[in-house]
């Protein structure tokens, strides 16, 4: 690992947090501004206008920590990522939502556990985005609000596995994303991200630097999982495919170190 | 089938789907504060088991009450053998 002077962290820390700050209060100034002119210029429901809106401010995020963080996206291009689909991401950091503003398209419901909601400042925006907290819901209510969101031609993205890594490797996978994308036919993205557990891992509140890389995979398709249980051979297969995909992007990240020596 | 070998079906059952150690899986332990289950679980955990006995028991009030590894082998067996008469 290269060293890191404590410096360059102290700096790193204060850039990141302090910009992040006054990010924050810019977009929450400015969000009724920018309603407006997205409600006259799209109609928008003003949930599809939050989500948007939450979207632009994970762009600003990749913008802000551009001098600390080497991000790359790759795998799909823009126009290769359906609409109307079941994104599933593997869980490292808190600020793994942040990177979400990489993704091509700006209509992605988050479905997530209750403790997100249980910060307030999060939870007025979280509600008016019609995120979906599952464990309040259950998996019932949840596929059939989805359902609704991806006939509408949004997206809804899970972190199967619940709860951030704490060692780094994929954890057992919940199914209720699995469960969506059987019941509506849609297709299931997988993203495989990287880095975030080296930038914030659980536990630590100090940023570090890192290289951060998402990978958005190719959809795969639910028409041969249409039977009973059918959902959970396709948790299985997505599983199998992220975990083969994060070891391919961990020894890709290991041979740029040792080149980078 | 044997009760023995309706008690292996569903540790071998649950400790696939779950990823769970099969020595894990002893009748006392509690499945959500040992095995780590929780209420998201027990909708996958009906599909698992009525995979394995090829019965329904998702809309099985009993099922609500299930707390250890051994309710669920008492409830499994009470309900082979009730459908076997």
């Amino acid at each position: 690992m290269p060293v890191i002077s404590s410096t360059h962290i102290v700096i790193m820390n204060l850039w990141v947090y302090g910009l992040l700050a006054l990010w924050t209060l810019l977009g929450v100034g400015l969000s009724p501004l920018a309603s407006g002119y997205l409600r006259l210029r799209y109609r928008w429901s003003t949930d599809r206008i939050v989500r948007h809106l939450i979207w632009l401010y994970g762009r600003g995020w990749l913008l802000l920590i551009s001098p600390f963080i080497d991000f790359k996206r790759d795998g799909l291009g823009d126009e290769e990522v359906p609409d109307g689909c079941v994104f599933v991401i593997n869980h490292l950091s808190f600020f793994d939502t942040y990177f979400m503003g990489a993704l091509p398209h700006s209509d992605v419901t988050f479905a997530v556990r209750s403790w997100p909601f249980k910060m307030f400042w999060y939870r007025f925006f979280m509600r008016m985005a019609n995120y979906l907290e599952v464990e309040e819901q259950g998996w019932q209510q949840t596929t059939e609000q989805g359902i609704q969101i991806l006939n509408k031609g949004g997206s809804v993205l899970f972190f199967p596995e619940g709860h951030r890594s704490r060692d780094g490797q994929l954890q057992r996978f919940y199914s209720g994303a699995f469960q969506l994308a059987v019941a509506s036919g849609r297709p299931i993205v997988p993203l495989c991200i990287s880095g975030t557990g080296v930038l914030l891992p659980p536990g630590r509140k100090s940023l570090h630097p890192a290289s951060v890389r998402l990978r958005i995979l190719p959809p795969v398709s639910v028409e041969s999982f249409q039977h009973e249980g059918g959902h959970l051979q396709l948790r299985k297969q997505v599983k199998g495919l992220m975990a083969q995909t994060l070891a391919e992007m961990s020894s890709s990240a290991e041979s740029a170190l040792v080149k980078g020596r | 089938m044997t009760e023995q070998e309706v008690i292996n079906t569903i540790n071998i059952a649950l400790a696939e789907e779950f990823e769970l150690e099969l020595d894990e899986m002893q009748p006392d332990v509690s499945i959500y504060e040992d095995l780590g289950l929780d209420s998201l679980d027990t909708v996958d955990m009906v599909i698992v088991l009525e995979g394995a006995f090829k019965f329904k028991i998702r809309e099985e009030a009993e099922v609500k009450e299930i707390r250890t590894l051994g309710d669920i082998h008492s409830f499994v067996i009470k309900k082979i053998t009730a459908e076997s008469k």
